[in-house]
């Protein structure tokens, strides 16, 4: 049999299209496999495609299929690696840890430092203390960290270790020093998803920091300045949004603490020097940050228990749900305006208006047309307030990790525009129920992650690339989504895949070339 | 480039159009290009002229004598639709260099001749002059002749170069090249007494093919369309048609009047724009063909069709009633004709507060008045500065014009919808009126429109600054010229009959800077200059108390 050729090495996209792998692949099946008849797989597949179906899919109670949500722990290691050399430390099972740091590389493209206390059956016996202690330990030594910040999976949360007592014993046996800053965040996997690990270590490390270091230090006392605490919440687009939020704070001369900054540390330079820690908000920031006016979140579902222990702390509190657009843009500006009595630039009165025309420019390819989403419930949100915006119709919402109160929020949202009318969100769905919806009522393009494409594949919607993760597209995260700059950058791409879908359709040589233009 | 100048001056005297027939003597003698005014933002030259006005024939090969940028920055720039060959598509130029500029040109185009011939060997090759090889002395027309009796096929020199004329004169000369060369070289198979010449149509979005199924049905055959969806040698047997339709007679009115003169072909002007027109057009070719010995009966058959579909038009257009109430339109259109459209806005529940009658006809306008009263607000020939301020006073919900304006309406924060050449979408025919209709209907209830009239929410009024730019524009007011360079502006006339300039006096009228160089429009090819709004505090109370 002819398999690879040294002289011209195939890849696999073509070698296994050669016809001997194909008569391989044909034998096994009807030998081995005992396949059903074609005929009925295609009656199911079409059946799986009718409204009948979707009701029976919508009326599924256990099983989830293709979850558009990951665990706590992702977002945890997220919100850790925001702090200046602050290694996220993940107590629990460590293939757990592996997951964390590969999906955040592939979306980054970046190392991402992170360790485990790798638990295993005699710790899930007898409890972690002993892996937390030696964890601890070992990953001060080895990697110098400035602040461990741990975290749990579900295994240390099954047994029920408690981290709190757990990190007091690991300082009394002498693993890290005394004054050492291990702030905790309990985050297990079957609670929430990775928004809820975000908000929870978010809080852990400013009580740690605010309320007295787990009692081994006095609480801060809040003396009130005029700066203003900032969070991004679990962001894709981490890196292009913090330079951008940065960018118009110093436009505005708003004095400002960025916690959680993650961008520098998953944009790292390539100059021959390996950075395990870059960036991030500083300790004493953090610390700091307890005397500010205000604390802004741009992702209210991100940051429910943080903003709560915020304002416990005396500060207003202002959560945002990923502003994107005109509108939203404007209130996140407006509501730093009235916070900081800071006048909103010319600079970003000209961004707005420029974003106008852009969108007045294009919009008539935009508006009428309907779009599914799905993704994180703020991301949700802000996709969908901007579509409307440009007379689109976001007609499936859907978020996997969105809740009721986020079901009701969604739904006034659409109660707020005409082009609402026929729209739809759908909390704790997944996007097996999404391939019903786009079954049978379709809609023109689908909003979501790399996920997305088997969707794309099956039903032929095409795929618009916003969100996390997205592994199959290269620095997209680098590029802002928030500000008039990124509502700029997310118009400009769903035009493109608007334009694109025209060209698509007007491509077949010989047959459409007259729709085949060059001026759109 | 004395037959050059014979031929200009020749088309300029067209007695076939209705605008030089209303000419003095002495305004004739000036021709009918309007003089371009330095420093002004003009639109596209005569090469651009030709070329547009050709280039929809699809089975020629279109090569471009000159440096690159006539080419470069006209491939492809025309939304016509074809149903056979792609060939027209492809952009060929001889792409000149300072050493053809030396040493002349006329062999590196025979060159490329030969070339297109052996790769694509087309129907046709039209070879177009521009500016550089004309000034040099190339003689396209010499080299055309030879490379025709060398190939055995037809090259044909299309003399224009850009610097002779306007666009509008580029569209007559390209007109005059096919009169000369190649109508009347050919002949067709066979004829019938239902062939038609469409002239001046371009199937822009594929709109002729909404009408030709009517024809279609009633048996007519468009023996050749120039030059929407053209193949050479349909144009070479045109002169067998019985009878031609004029669509866009402002650009090739002397192809239709001299083709009746050399070979008796009757034409008629008319649009398939809008319900009324469209029908009206369709008994117009069935009563020449009849006159030209087609059968009686045809008329019976085309007032049948004409019933049938305009009842269909007309009940679709029903839907939009609830949604057009109340809603005020202004048309400023350049080809189309008013009236037709008007009805079948007036019918869909719009209302129309003005149209413009540039191109209108005495009897045309009189139509008007009928449809929208004696005191129809018909605008003759309305600037810039005047459509912006109608726009901005609010006294008009949507306008429907051509590319030219859209910039004024974006200024003034108003919905607007391209219905000239340009546009994405087919408005011919019965089928086309409902589309349009649909696209109002989006333009109107887009959400852009608040996003546009409201700026920035935290923009408070300031009174100060509205003050000084009302006392700026009294001052304008009593002085434009020293009023709009205090604005930066040179503002280059104010004549009401200028085109040019007109867009940047109006904003300069308004306290308002040009900021910005021309920008890419969303179809456009050229573009007047980009009015950028710099002053967004000024509120509409306080234009209206300025003027």
């Amino acid at each position: 049999m002819m398999t690879q050729n040294a002289e011209h090495i195939l890849d696999h996209s073509e070698l296994f299209r050669g016809d001997e792998y194909q008569q391989m692949l044909a034998n096994k099946k009807a030998l081995f496999e005992n396949p059903h008849d074609p005929a009925e797989v295609d009656r199911i597949r079409e059946w799986s495609k009718t409204p009948e179906y979707r009701e029976k899919n919508f009326a599924r109670e256990a099983l989830t299929v293709n979850p558009a949500k990951a665990c706590q722990p992702l977002g945890a290691v997220f919100a850790a690696l925001g702090f200046e050399r602050t290694l996220p430390f993940v107590h629990g099972s460590q293939g757990c840890v592996a997951y964390y740091r590969s999906h955040l590389s592939r979306h980054f493209k970046e190392p991402t430092s992170c360790v485990s206390s790798s638990m295993t059956e005699d710790a899930a016996v007898f409890g972690g203390l002993n892996n937390l202690t030696d964890g601890l330990a070992n990953s001060y030594n080895m990697y110098k960290p400035k602040m461990i910040a741990v975290a749990t999976t579900c295994m240390a949360e099954v047994i029920g270790d408690d981290l709190n007592a757990f990190i007091k014993t690991s300082k009394e046996k002498g693993s890290v020093p005394a004054d050492y800053d291990v702030p905790f965040a309990h985050t297990p996997a079957f609670v929430g998803s990775h928004v809820t690990g975000y908000d929870n270590t978010l809080k852990g490390i400013l009580e740690h920091f605010w309320d007295g270091k787990a009692g081994t230090a006095p609480k801060l006392q809040r003396k009130a300045n005029n700066t203003i605490n900032f969070i991004g919440g679990f962001d894709g687009y981490t890196v292009g949004n913090m330079r951008e939020i940065k960018r118009i704070f110093e436009l505005m001369g708003i004095g400002y603490t960025i916690l959680a900054d993650n961008s520098d540390v998953f944009d790292t330079p390539t100059d021959g020097e390996f950075r395990m820690y870059d960036g991030g908000t500083t300790l004493k920031d953090a610390a700091d940050a307890v005397h500010a006016k205000a604390t802004i979140s741009m992702q209210q579902y991100c940051t429910e228990k943080t903003l709560a222990f915020v304002k416990g702390h005396d500060q207003e509190v202002v959560a945002f749900n990923h502003p994107l657009g005109v509108g939203a843009t404007d209130d996140f500006l407006m509501t730093l305006s009235r916070i900081t009595n800071k006048a909103i630039p010319n600079a970003l009165e000209r961004e707005r208006g420029r974003l106008v025309d852009a969108m007045a420019d294009s919009s008539a390819h935009v508006h009428g047309k309907k779009f599914a989403i799905y993704g994180d419930p703020d991301l949700c949100y802000g996709l969908a307030a901007f579509l409307l915006e440009l007379g689109a119709e976001p007609t499936h919402v859907l978020s996997t990790n969105g809740g009721k109160g986020w079901e009701k929020k969604m739904q006034a949202l659409f109660a707020s525009s005409p082009f609402g009318k026929n729209c739809r969100a759908f909390p704790g769905k997944d996007l097996w129920h999404m391939r019903s919806l786009l079954f049978t009522e379709p809609v023109d393009f689908l909003i979501g992650n790399t996920y997305g494409k088997y969707l794309e594949r099956d039903t032929g919607t095409p795929l618009i690339r916003i969100g996390f993760p997205i592994f199959d597209r290269h620095h997209h995260h680098r590029y802002p989504v928030w500000g008039y700059q990124g509502s700029m950058n997310v118009l400009v791409k769903i035009l493109d895949k608007i334009f694109d879908e025209i060209d698509r359709k007007t491509s077949s040589v010989g047959k459409t070339d007259y729709s085949f233009d060059i001026i759109r | 480039m004395t037959s050059l100048r014979t031929t200009i001056l020749d088309v300029s005297n067209e007695p076939g159009c209705a605008r030089n027939a209303s000419k003095s003597n002495i305004e004739r003698k000036n021709g009918c290009t309007k003089q371009l005014k330095p420093g002004g933002a003009p639109g596209g030259c005569a090469f651009d002229g030709a070329k547009i006005a050709l280039q929809p024939f699809t089975d020629v090969a279109h090569l471009v004598h000159g440096p690159i940028a006539c080419e470069g920055n006209s491939w492809d720039n025309r939304g016509s639709a074809s149903s056979g060959s792609d060939l027209w598509r492809r952009s060929f130029t001889t792409d000149m260099s300072e050493t053809d500029v030396v040493f002349g040109g006329e062999k590196r185009l025979y060159r490329a001749v030969k070339e297109i011939t052996e790769k694509y060997d087309p129907q046709a090759i039209f070879v177009y002059q521009t500016c550089v090889p004309a000034m040099i002395g190339d003689d396209i027309d010499m080299v055309c002749k030879a490379a025709s009796a060398k190939f055995g096929k037809p090259v044909i020199p299309i003399n224009a170069p850009g610097f002779v004329g306007s666009k509008n004169l580029g569209n007559k000369l390209a007109g005059e090249a096919l009169l000369e060369h190649v109508i009347g070289t050919g002949e067709p198979d066979y004829t019938t007494p239902y062939d038609i010449n469409i002239i001046g149509e371009y199937n822009l979005s594929g709109e002729l093919w909404q009408v030709k199924p009517l024809l279609d049905e009633l048996g007519i055959r468009i023996l050749s369309c120039i030059s929407g969806d053209g193949k050479y040698r349909e144009v070479a047997y045109s002169h067998r048609a019985k009878a031609a339709m004029m669509v866009c007679s402002k650009a090739m009115i002397n192809v239709a009047r001299k083709m009746r003169q050399r070979y008796g072909i009757p034409f008629f002007e008319g649009s398939f724009y809008g319900i009324e027109d469209s029908s009206d057009s369709l008994r117009q070719i069935a009563r020449m063909l009849i006159e030209r010995g087609a059968p009686a009966e045809l008329m019976e058959r085309t007032q049948a069709l004409i019933v049938r579909e305009e009842t269909k038009a007309w009940t679709a257009i029903e839907r939009f009633k609830p949604r057009f109430a109340g809603k005020r339109v202004v048309l400023i259109t350049g080809g189309v004709k008013s009236w037709s459209m008007v009805a079948a806005l007036q019918e869909a529940g719009l209302e129309i507060v003005g149209t413009s009658v540039k191109k209108s006809t005495e009897e045309d306008k009189e139509r008007i008045k009928e449809l929208m009263g004696q005191h129809a607000h018909m605008i003759e020939d309305m600037s810039p500065h005047e459509i912006y301020k109608m726009l901005k006073d609010a006294k008009a919900d949507i306008m429907l014009s051509g590319g030219k304006s859209q910039f004024v309406a974006l200024k003034a924060a108003t919905p607007w919808l391209d219905i000239n050449q340009e546009r994405c979408h087919a408005y011919m025919g019965y089928v086309g009126i409902v589309k349009l209709m649909e696209e109002i209907e989006k333009a109107l209830y887009n959400p852009i429109w608040d996003q546009l009239r409201e700026g920035a929410p935290w923009d408070e009024f300031d009174w100060k600054r509205q003050a000084k730019t009302v006392a700026q524009m009294d001052a304008q007011a009593v002085d434009p010229v020293r009023g709009a360079n205090t604005n930066g502006v040179k503002t280059i006339s104010f004549s009401n009959k200028s085109e040019i300039g007109d867009c940047e006096s109006a904003i300069a009228a308004h306290g308002r800077n040009l900021v910005e160089p021309a920008k890419p429009g969303t179809n456009s090819t050229a573009r007047g200059p980009a009015c950028k709004d710099t002053f967004s505090d000024l509120q509409p109370s306080a234009l209206q108390a300025a003027e």
